[in-house]
């Protein structure tokens, strides 16, 4: 994928502005947060609930749970448009997507149930247990080994990052143009760093 | 109406909106199979027809379901999906098998790579399934002489053993390649046996075994999701070639209907 070329100078007017939106980032990485942290909210909150006796806390557990299954329902419907745009070869990345896809949707079935649980708690009027709390560890540990493979897709893979996006200006201005760079990639094998040659 | 009402809606409230979500499911893979035959014949949209209705009369009685109109339009509309469904499943077999070259004599083929035989009838399930559930929102409290909560076990039953030979032909004609695909015979098959035993002889230790395997063949079928998931992303090109990979890979939804029939099963033993 090319990256896109800057037309144009400096932005002036809010239309011109306008003329560049173009709703074009990538929306999983930022709802993943929301799956991420309501979850991992819902545990903490739950946890201090139990041990601390405080009604308000376990409440507070509740509702994070109830909106990190709500949330998450976002998460994957962006996550399959992003899907789509990972590159087409075969490789180590598809691997990681693939594997991030099915776990996606096994942590969403566990959330699934855990907030069913924690609704019939709730509607039974009885607080959360070791149980609960153990339960809702392992979906957690299940969420944190999703949001690695996620992880590893981004920041090791560039997916949906790398040559889609403009660079910095100071990057760009230190990038080589790929007809040039093959020219100093070939001369390298002549000339070695110390002068020597290879 | 009967029951004990969970987070404001009664069992069969709960019942009548998995039955839209579950024939929503269905209707999506069969526009998978009848787009990709390229709708060669007008009786390819039947099911959307009578499946929309049913998932519009389903909503209705589940968001109302003291309004006077919504539990005929239900009754209705299921026996409308259970006719299409069983003809549905007569057209598969005629079209998808005895007028195929070799016919019968090439039954495992064209079990495996025809028309899937008995998708129709998870159409006619989800209407037998919205019939009971219109009697239940009346306030009956059998269906044909049977109690409310058997009779939806029943239902489970017959659903999941439809849905085990379903995905058991499709699985051994992907040659069960991944270990996973072995999971529709493990937990599933167990529900079948302990929904039987509660219907029939429901005690403690039945309502205790059925409700945990019920609870795995949920967790069950969004692993199914996950997987065949993991099966579009297998295939050339992948999501990259998305519609492509959709038609020619696994039903994309199937395995979620093992979610949606046990959480049937579910709201029988918890709330009824």
């Amino acid at each position: 994928m090319k990256r896109p070329i800057e037309k144009g100078g400096t932005v002036r007017s809010a239309k011109e502005a306008s003329s560049l939106f173009k709703m074009g980032a990538p929306m999983h990485p930022i709802f993943v947060h929301f799956t991420i942290a309501l979850t991992a909210s819902s545990l903490v909150f739950d946890a201090l609930g139990f041990f601390t006796g405080r009604a308000s806390l376990t409440a507070a557990g509740g509702w994070t749970l109830v909106g990190s299954a709500l949330m998450t329902l976002v998460t994957i419907s962006t996550g399959l448009t992003s899907s789509t745009r990972a590159p087409v070869e075969e490789g180590e990345a598809r691997s990681f997507l693939r594997a991030h896809m099915a776990l996606g949707l096994i942590f969403y079935g566990l959330l699934v149930a855990m907030a069913l649980w924690r609704l019939s708690l709730w509607q039974a009027g009885t607080g959360v247990s070791w149980l609960y709390l153990g339960a809702l560890g392992i979906v957690s540990l299940v969420m944190t080994v999703q949001g690695y493979l996620g992880g590893e897709l981004v920041y090791r893979y560039g997916v949906e990052v790398e040559q889609a996006y403009r660079e910095l200006p100071e990057r760009e201005a230190k990038s080589v143009p790929p007809a040039s760079s093959s020219r100093r990639a070939a001369s390298a094998t002549v000339v070695g760093k110390d002068g020597g040659t290879t | 109406m009967t029951g004990t009402p969970f987070i404001g809606l009664y069992p069969f409230q709960w019942i009548a909106l998995l039955v839209a979500a579950i024939t929503l499911l269905l209707l999506a893979d069969a526009l998978a199979g009848h787009y990709r035959s390229g709708f060669a014949f007008r009786s390819q949209y039947t099911p959307f027809m009578s499946g929309g209705l049913l998932i519009v009369s389903a909503v209705a009685a589940g968001v109302a379901p003291s309004a006077w109109w919504t539990k005929g339009a239900l009754r209705a509309a299921g026996w409308l999906a259970l006719a299409s469904g069983v003809i549905g499943f007569g057209f598969h077999h005629y079209y998808g098998i005895v007028k195929k070259p070799g016919g019968y004599k090439w039954l495992l083929h064209y079990l495996m790579y025809g028309a899937p035989q008995l998708a129709p009838l998870a159409l006619a399930a989800t209407g037998a399934l919205a019939l009971i559930t219109a009697q239940g929102l009346a306030g009956e409290l059998s269906f044909v002489g049977v109690n409310m909560s058997a009779a939806l076990l029943i239902f489970v039953a017959i659903a999941l053993v439809g849905a085990i030979l379903q995905s058991g032909i499709l699985h051994y004609r992907g040659a069960f390649n991944n270990p996973a695909m072995y999971a529709p015979f493990f937990t599933p098959l167990l529900a079948i046996v302990a929904c039987l035993w509660m219907a029939f002889a429901p005690s403690r230790a039945a309502s205790l075994a059925l409700s945990t395997l019920l609870w795995l063949t949920f967790l069950t079928g969004f692993v199914g999701l996950g997987m065949h998931l993991r099966g579009f992303g297998r295939q050339m090109g992948g999501l990259y070639v998305a519609v492509f990979n959709w038609l020619e890979g696994p039903p994309a939804f199937a395995p979620a209907l093992f979610a949606g029939f046990s959480a049937v099963g579910l709201v029988a033993i918890y709330l009824l």
